[in-house]
């Protein structure tokens, strides 16, 4: 099954319509649920990243996505609230670019992702933020992946271009290696904190 | 290497080489030439690997069986069968545009004067030797014998370091780096490739397109030098190669292939390609072509190749990509009932179509109101989800067309695997009903779990199916209300799967080796399960070879409603019946007796007829909703 979350769903009331959980908005200030989409080129890691964070895994042969694939996982913070990633793994291939909006509308989180070893994916990576600039939810959290660190030796991008992009865009920067597992966990443990709460009022 | 230009014609029946030489457009020389050389190279005594002296051997030995079809006879059920209505298996079409172009390598379709020849002789059933076909001992001879390679269209695994008994299939593309100067890539048996009306690569079977451009730029001035004058090119004959056409408006379709399928069947195998590649961008994609006719595909295709490569790799196991029919996993009725009343609960509230498939067998499958679902739909979009690996790791939500129910519009489909075998795909126009489909898959999953629909396809899978060696003995003599079952316990060698042991000489009552039934009302077929001594894939598929032959002399145009053929090589005696309900494909021990064959094959209708409702989807034919 695609979602098996390690925390019970307090929210279980039908949904309907749209990509996006009905009760976006509705998260109680312990229980968070945030619909987050993952954009970039084909083949820099979108897959990985998200297996590797969800199942803790790591398969080198590569298993091209096709439209998107929906996983969650639910991940506990220090100050004791839960967050529960429904992630969209894109295929990132040109044929499904104009149905993008279908994954991205409504997300509150997006994780652009290129590879190190690739300024096209770079390049590709800082279209996808203009396109979430211009057409995603305005308050949506953005993040700008760094994926391969592993391949130091074969890199092609350099830290401080994608610090200064992601500074530039109000982006949050890291480099992961879904390979190696390097910064996986702290990617979305990041991406958790700065998720807008909602009040206790 | 010797200039073997005239090559070509060397084995036409009615080619006119050259014979108008001065006019001969420049293209069709330079396709010729481009033909003649990989006729050569397949011909080429000069090889070097060990792997491809043994791909001459097979060539050989394929071209010494079409020989003795031509020797041996046949004798026909019905004396005014066989002979008629599979002679002209090619329009006049083709024919005209040949005279018009001159194109010395362009004959009739050869497979369809191998069988008028054979059904021609009168000399019945001549006896079977050994030494009457020089064949057994070829066999004997070539290295690899039967265990080489599922997939001989192409030549040996060259870059497999050896390994010949491997009968695992890689999906993907293989050889990205042949191009059209790499032998080995002359040396495939059969290419498919996509290229557009301005000669841009779209996607090819072997080798990397963009390395193909000047192939495909070949191919396309043939194809619109024909069309310029009126004519569409069809086939063109080069030595032993049949060189298919099929073109769909923008898109043109090539099939160059040395493994003697008969035009129709390969036509229909373009047809299928096409269609795949229409699931996955929509007929929408001609318009692409209409802003910019230079337009570049294949970025458009990326990733895709393993969905090409499997349809491709599936055109010579799966008998559902010529008989134009879908087969259901045999299950309990009640069984398939119960995965039946879950999946159309749940149709209707915006689902168009639930299918519950096992591997590429439907469990069941139902559709919203007057929606109904074409078996070459049901093959191509299960092909689809079954060569995209990324389906069997969570559940996803893909644009998809179904090129039969409506080509210019993507729907959308939820997929989700229950188990390595077991999926389900819930297709609905609606691009944002995931979280509906979602929540009806849960329940579908839930209801398939309390009637342990699941376990019982796993059991199915082990030992469902028809085994010839339980075909009843007599069902005459039985009462008609008792029915068998299938999926009785038998010996354990009788165990499905490929059965690996040599044991020769056995098989089914009779000398019964193996069936295929299609039900026509119904669009499904049932295939017996492969048993000695059908055992490996490489006579499998030989078989399927002879099936799809047999299908298209029987669906020629001009053929009555009734209509049965009987025939006898070295390998099988072949027997097909069509009438208006059913068409039964039946494949004996070439020494079978005739009159015992047709018995037998009755014996196969009523066990079919008998175990219906464990075997077919009843009730809902996607037609009759
Ligand atoms: N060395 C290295 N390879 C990776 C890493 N992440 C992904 N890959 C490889 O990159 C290829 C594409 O990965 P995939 O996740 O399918 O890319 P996607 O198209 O963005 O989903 C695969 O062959 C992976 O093995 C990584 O962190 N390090
Ligand atoms: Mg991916």
């Amino acid at each position: 099954m695609g979602c098996s979350a390690s925390v019970p769903e307090k929210n279980t009331t039908g949904r309907l319509g749209g990509l996006n959980p009905d009760n976006g908005g509705a998260n109680d200030t312990k229980n968070l649920r945030v619909k987050l989409v993952l954009l970039g080129d084909s083949g820099v890691g979108k897959s990985c990243i998200v297996l590797r964070f969800v199942r803790g895994q790591f398969d080198p042969t590569s298993k091209v996505t096709v439209g998107a694939s929906f996983l969650c996982q639910t991940i506990a913070l220090q100050d004791s609230t839960t967050v529960k990633f429904e992630i969209w793994d894109t295929a990132g291939q040109e044929r499904y670019a104009a149905l993008a909006p279908l994954y991205y509308r409504g997300a509150a989180v997006a994780v652009v992702v290129y590879d190190i070893t690739s300024p096209e994916s770079f390049a590709k990576a800082q279209y996808w933020v203009k396109e979430l600039q211009k057409h995603g939810s305005p308050d949506i959290v953005m993040a700008l992946v760094g994926n391969k660190a592993d391949l130091h030796e074969k890199r092609e991008v350099s830290v401080q271009d994608g610090i200064d992009y992601a500074e530039k865009n109000g982006m949050f920067f890291i480099e992961t290696s879904a390979k190696t597992a390097d910064n996986i966990n702290q990617l979305f443990e990041e991406i958790a904190k700065r998720l807008p709460r909602p009040s206790t009022s | 290497m010797p200039s073997d230009s005239n090559s070509s014609s060397s084995d036409s029946d009615d080619g006119n080489p050259n014979s108008n030489a001065g006019n001969i457009d420049q293209s069709l020389d330079a396709i010729e030439n481009q033909l003649a050389s990989i006729t050569m190279s397949s011909r080429s005594p000069t090889t070097t690997f060990d792997e491809e002296e043994e791909v001459v051997e097979e060539e050989e030995e394929e071209e010494e069986q079409l020989l003795d079809q031509l020797r041996i006879t046949n004798g026909s059920l019905n004396e005014k069968l066989g002979a008629e209505g599979v002679v002209d298996s090619v329009d006049d079409d083709y024919v005209e545009s040949i005279s018009k172009a001159e194109s010395s390598g362009v004959i009739k379709e050869s497979s369809s004067s191998v069988w008028r020849n054979a059904s021609e002789a009168d000399e019945a059933e001549a006896p079977l030797t050994p030494s009457s076909s020089g064949y057994a001992g070829e066999r004997g001879s070539s290295s690899g014998g039967d265990e080489i390679n599922d997939d001989d269209d192409e030549i040996g695994e060259v870059e497999n370091d050896g390994v010949s008994g491997s009968h695992e299939w890689v999906s993907g593309k293989r050889h990205p780096n042949e191009d059209d100067a790499s032998v080995s890539w002359r040396k495939r048996k059969k290419h498919f490739f996509m290229l557009s009306h301005s000669g841009k690569p779209i996607y090819s079977r072997y080798g990397d397109e963009h390395k193909l451009a000047g192939f495909s730029a070949t191919l396309q001035a043939i194809i619109s030098f024909v069309e310029n004058g009126g004519d569409r090119v069809k086939l063109v004959r080069a030595g032993k190669h049949q060189v298919v056409f099929l073109v769909k408006g923008p898109i043109y379709l090539v099939c160059i292939s040395c493994t003697e399928e008969p035009y129709e069947s390969l036509k229909g195998q373009l047809e299928l390609l096409y269609g795949q590649m229409i699931v996955i961008l929509t007929k929408s994609i001609n318009r692409c072509f209409e802003k910019n006719p230079k337009f570049d595909m294949t970025s458009l295709l990326g990733g895709t190749d393993a969905v090409f490569s499997s349809l491709i790799h599936s055109f010579s196991w799966n008998p559902a990509t010529f008989l134009h029919a879908y087969s259901c996993l045999p299950l309990a009725h009640a069984t398939r009932q119960a995965a039946g009343a879950i999946l159309q609960d749940t149709a209707g509230s915006g689902i168009l179509f639930a299918l519950l498939m096992c591997k590429h067998k439907v469990i069941s499958l139902v559709g919203a109101q007057k929606a109904s679902l074409h078996p070459d739909d049901i093959l191509l979009l299960s092909n689809f989800v079954m060569s995209s690996e990324s389906f069997r790791t969570s559940e996803s939500f893909s644009p998809i067309c179904l090129p039969r129910y409506n080509a210019m519009a993507f729907l959308y489909a939820y997929v989700h695997y229950f188990d390595v075998d077991t999926y389900l795909i819930l297709l609905t126009t609606s691009s944002d009903s995931f979280y509906h489909l979602k929540d009806s898959r849960i329940r579908i999953e839930a209801v398939l779990l309390k009637s342990n629909v699941l376990s019982e396809v796993q059991r199915s899978l082990v030992d469902g199916g028809m085994h010839i060696q339980d075909l009843p003995v007599d069902p005459a003599s039985r009462p008609a209300t008792v029915s068998s079952h299938l999926g009785q316990p038998r010996p354990a060698a009788d165990s499905p799967g490929r059965n690996r042991d040599t044991f020769v000489g056995i098989g089914g009552p009779d000398g019964l080796w193996h069936f295929i039934y299609r039900s026509i009302y119904l669009d499904q077929y049932v295939s017996s399960e492969f048993s000695s001594p059908i055992n490996s894939s490489r006579q499998q598929k030989r078989l399927y070879r002879a099936y799809q032959r047999l299908y298209a002399s029987m669906h020629d145009q001009g053929s009555g409603p009734h209509k049965t053929q009987f025939r006898r090589d070295e390998n099988y005696v072949l027997l097909c019946w069509v009438t208006q309900d059913f068409e039964l494909y039946a494949a004996f021990d070439p020494l079978a007796d005739k009159a015992l064959a047709i018995k037998t094959c009755n014996r196969v209708c009523h066990w079919v007829k008998d175990v219906e409702n464990e075997i077919f989807l009843l009730g809902a034919s996607p037609f009759s909703w």
